[in-house]
């Protein structure tokens, strides 16, 4: 009878850390993609999904933040319905309904979010980052987000330019409000024991 | 929606590269080739691939029609003016044949959902992507399809005692904040406890693989997926 001897290689402490907030915020990302609340009037609902990119960026910074949006769309493509409205698969990711740019967006946007607020590839402490720094990095992913997904949504849906930034403006004011709202939780003290 | 139903259909004996690599080289066929016969030719695949499937149009129909009803408008929108005469045929027109082309991608995209399961699509990314970052990766995929259920329940009941508890009257940004500064204090909470679960088991870079292999079959739909995303290159010559 033979038997195999291989030796184990342990992941190191710092990297499941990382690793298991990823995973975690790719989750909380997909969960809050199926959640949005309605606002009285003619605007758009007030969905909840760039949370996660806000998130990833502020938590994981550039690297694992990217890596933690990289397995929310992946699982999406697998076949998981986590993408808004619960649609899933590679097809809905490039042409889909045209708003795939803004998934490759989030991704991108996260990696810019974590870069500026923690201006190397290891996150630090959020405590020792300043408002502007987070408002300036938050605020970079969201143009990230709109440079992507508006060129995007123009090149699948035949619509001009002019006209596909149309249709999404109705969302800016909105974004730009969840920004703030994710600065808010993190100056109230929520994250500081990340 | 559409998931993965168990089957022998000749989808479901295909490897999963060979299926990603189609709907990437169908997805770039079409974008570069907006013409009626690429067109043609991209919905007979479509309709091709979800028969292979043993999926009836009809169903790929219902589980996209959201997307599908959005798409819809995009020609009227795309016509209309905001002065006379009100309404434009040619961007309408050319708006309607962008937003054709896809179509046959969101059907082969439906035969691979229906025809490849989780575990495969992750073996499959820890196959293509090298190294650790590959193991990550096919790893991580299997951890948030295992915890997206328990994430999204989490949230949901958040959501529902902010509103027994009459958060309905507060203003929907200060409902959105409570909701989230909650979630991610759970998600957090489950992360720690992740990890604490991982390294007690030992978690190490040598995991074992589900076991993937091209068969005879894989080879004609690798050929023709690597001919669809080179299509644009191969078509100058």
């Amino acid at each position: 009878m033979s038997q195999q001897h291989e030796s184990v290689e342990l992941v190191g402490e710092e990297t499941v850390k990382h690793f298991t907030t990823a995973v975690l915020v790719a989750a909380l990302t997909a969960a809050l993609s199926q959640v949005s609340i309605p606002i009285p009037g003619p605007l758009p609902p007030f969905s909840l999904q760039p949370f996660g990119m806000f998130f990833a960026g502020l938590l994981l910074g550039p690297l694992w933040g990217g890596f933690a949006l990289t397995l929310y769309i992946l699982v999406g493509i697998a076949g998981v319905p986590v993408f808004s409205n619960g649609n899933a698969g590679l097809g809905y990711v490039l042409v889909g309904q045209g708003t795939g740019g803004f998934l490759v967006g989030f991704l991108v946007g996260a990696v810019v979010a974590g870069a500026i607020v923690h201006r190397g590839v290891e996150p630090r402490s959020l405590s020792s980052v300043s408002v502007p720094v987070q408002l300036t990095g938050l605020f970079a992913a969201l143009v990230v987000v709109y440079a992507i997904g508006v060129p995007w949504l123009s090149a699948v849906t035949g619509f001009p330019l002019p006209r596909a930034a149309g249709v999404m403006a109705p969302y800016v004011p909105l974004d730009l409000l969840k920004l703030g709202i994710a600065v808010a939780i993190v100056e109230g003290g929520y994250l500081v024991r990340r | 929606m559409l998931s993965y139903r168990p089957g022998d259909t000749f989808a479901h004996r295909l490897d999963p590269r060979s299926k990603l690599l189609v709907q990437f080289g169908l997805a770039v066929a079409v974008v570069a080739h907006p013409t009626v016969p690429w067109l043609a030719g991209a919905t007979v695949l479509g309709l091709l691939a979800a028969a292979t499937a043993r999926l009836s149009p009809l169903a790929v129909v219902r589980s996209y029609r959201v997307v599908l009803v959005v798409l819809a408008l995009a020609p009227l929108l795309a016509g209309v003016t905001l002065g006379p005469p009100w309404f434009r045929v040619d961007p309408a027109l050319r708006s309607a044949r962008l937003v054709a082309r896809v179509v046959p991608v969101l059907f082969v995209s439906a035969a691979y959902l229906r025809s490849t399961p989780v575990r495969e699509t992750r073996a499959a990314v820890q196959r293509l992507v090298p190294g650790k970052a590959g193991q990550l990766l096919g790893v991580g995929t299997a951890l948030v399809v295992r915890l997206f259920p328990v994430v999204l329940v989490d949230v949901r009941e958040i959501r529902d005692a902010i509103r027994a508890r009459g958060g309905e009257r507060r203003p929907p940004w200060e409902r959105a904040r409570l909701l989230v500064v909650r979630s991610l204090e759970r998600t957090l909470a489950r992360s720690d406890r992740l990890g604490v679960a991982l390294r007690a088991r030992c978690f190490a870079w040598n995991p074992t693989l589900p076991p993937l292999a091209f068969a005879r079959a894989d080879y004609p739909v690798l050929a023709l997926g690597l001919a669809l995303a080179l299509s644009p290159v191969l078509t100058r010559f």
